[in-house]
């Protein structure tokens, strides 16, 4: 990138972690994305609300581009992520997925690896860490979640929340910038959320950069400083969790959580 | 009656010294054949399940000539894939198309009908194999390529790491049927003039005008395929039971807790 590429980059960033563009994605016939805009500043925690199929989790997953969108930008860090060009590509992937962690519903972890060997592989394969320095920061920050006592299991002895916090300290090993964190707790039993979600409250306290797709209300008013509201592939209303979650503006999002509520 | 069992059971033409020897002698090729041929199978297999996976457009030519390789060597016998190598290897060797120093393959001491015999069914069961490993690789959840793809692998860290693995853990029972097959298949090669367990049972029988030497030879193939075969019921039965305990088997859970496995084994502090 030239200099004066740089310089555009970043002022189209407006100095922010990650800015999303007019970003659209689209599934065949179906347009999922039509068109986000959304800033996040460094250290914010922004939780994403919405129905199902509201194109929440397609938001996170253009960007840390496992589905890259096919219409506008996005930039993290000033540079810009989302080059057409095959060949800008790898480079714009690789750049996301050394700083953007993301945590799936499903976990996700290797059955065929311990806990620790699930934070500890893509450490050295992919940042090139040594082994003992691999798997002390394994060990780390699987005492950091709470299961300094499991190092050695495997995941089908482990329990979803368990699982789950495996899963984030995965995340975590590779140092991200910005976490991304996909209804972490909808496939959990109701006693183990609470687990995970305290593991979200500690990264917020230490100023960890996220997003969290959520249906967790509580815990987006609580923790989040700033709440998105979407529907149809579209931002529907985003501010402060008080004025989204309690005095929605717009009537779709009153319709949302007169719904939520009812329940 | 008698001479309906003595026409197939007759002991003394089995363990006859010299036609015992001679069967024995053959079932020797047939095991090493198995053997030889059955890891480069495998090997060569897992090869093509790669080639076939490869990713993006570059490499589309390379998934297209795998899969037409792949299709057609399921789709012709082994038969005439052996008689085809044997018959052109003599032929291009006369021509000096095969350098001088190449040769006929007659290495370790073994027949250059043995070493044909290998190639014809490493191509052959390559195919067959390739197919069951797609199979592993395609069961494994795609969520588990997400996850490694999401830490930053390349497309090659995530097969070897983490799809490979579980792929073959999952493919095992069908290998060892097809390894099963693949050892019936070894008595093809006699047709080539290599003198396994068929072949000296029935030059026996056209000496003897007794059946018992190739009755002989197909109890010795029993008694490796059968407990072949029992093993692989045992893992098919197992695996049931480990998806079945799981529940329903979401991504993970289905792999057996062996320690020692990539990173896990040392660290037990």
């Amino acid at each position: 990138m030239t200099l004066d590429g740089a310089a555009t980059a970043a002022a189209a960033s407006n100095g922010a972690t990650l800015r999303l563009d007019n970003v659209h994605k689209r599934f065949g016939e179906l347009e999922v994305l039509r068109g986000v805009d959304l800033e996040l500043q460094r250290g914010e925690v922004v939780c994403v609300v919405g129905p199902s199929g509201s194109g929440k989790s397609t938001l996170l997953r253009c960007i840390n581009l496992l589905e890259p969108p096919e219409e506008g930008h996005i930039y993290l860090e000033g540079r810009e992520i989302t080059h057409q060009a095959r060949r800008e590509r790898a480079h714009d992937i690789d750049f996301v997925r050394r700083r953007v962690g993301i945590v799936f519903q499903q976990f996700n972890l290797f059955p065929h690896k311990s806990a620790l060997a699930n934070v500890g592989l893509a450490q050295t394969k992919v940042l090139g860490r040594s082994y003992e320095d691999a798997l002390e920061k394994a060990e780390s920050l699987l005492y950091r979640v709470g299961l300094g006592d499991k190092l050695n299991e495997f995941p089908d002895r482990l329990s979803g929340g368990q699982q789950q916090r495996v899963a984030i300290a995965r995340a975590l090993a590779m140092d991200p910038h910005v976490m991304l964190f996909d209804e972490v707790t909808s496939a959990l039993d109701p006693e183990l959320v609470k687990e995970v979600l305290d593991v979200l409250r500690e990264l917020a306290a230490e100023g960890m950069t996220m997003i969290v797709v959520t249906h967790e209300m509580g815990f987006a008013r609580e923790v989040a400083s700033r709440v998105v509201f979407m529907d149809g592939g579209v931002i529907i209303e985003e501010g402060p969790p008080a004025e989204v979650l309690d005095n929605p503006r717009q009537e779709r999002t009153k319709q949302f959580f007169g719904l939520v509520l009812e329940r | 009656m008698d001479q309906v069992i003595e026409q197939y059971f007759d002991l003394s033409v089995m363990f006859d010294g010299q036609n015992f020897d001679e069967v024995l002698g053959g079932f020797k090729y047939t095991l090493m054949l198995s053997v030889i041929a059955g890891v480069l199978s495998l090997i060569w297999g897992l090869v093509l399940a790669i080639l076939r996976q490869l990713p993006g457009r570059l490499f589309a030519p390379v998934r297209w000539l795998t899969i037409a390789y792949i299709d057609a060597f399921r789709g012709v016998p082994m038969l005439l894939v052996l008689l085809i190598i044997y018959g052109s290897l003599g032929a291009l060797y006369s021509q000096g198309v095969i350098p001088e120093w190449l040769g006929i393959p007659r290495w370790f001491g073994l027949p250059d009908p043995f070493w044909v015999g290998v190639m014809a069914i490493t191509i052959t069961y390559g195919a067959y194999m390739a197919e069951v490993y797609r199979a592993g690789i395609e069961a494994v959840p795609h969520g588990q390529t997400e996850a490694a793809r999401s830490l930053g692998m390349s497309h090659g860290q995530a097969m070897r790491y983490i799809i490979v693995p579980q792929a073959v853990r999952k493919v095992v029972p069908p290998l060892l049927n097809d390894f099963i097959a693949l050892m019936k298949d070894t008595s093809l090669v006699s047709v080539i003039g290599l003198i396994e367990v068929v072949q000296a049972g029935r030059d026996i029988q056209a000496e003897q005008l007794n059946s018992s030497a190739l009755t002989l030879g197909a109890i010795l193939f029993l008694i490796v395929t059968v407990p072949l075969a029992r093993v692989v019921d045992h893992l098919i039965a197992r695996q049931a039971r480990k998806t079945g305990r799981g529940g329903q088997a979401r991504s993970t859970g289905e792999a057996p807790p062996t320690a020692g496995l990539g990173m896990g084994g040392g660290v037990s502090q």
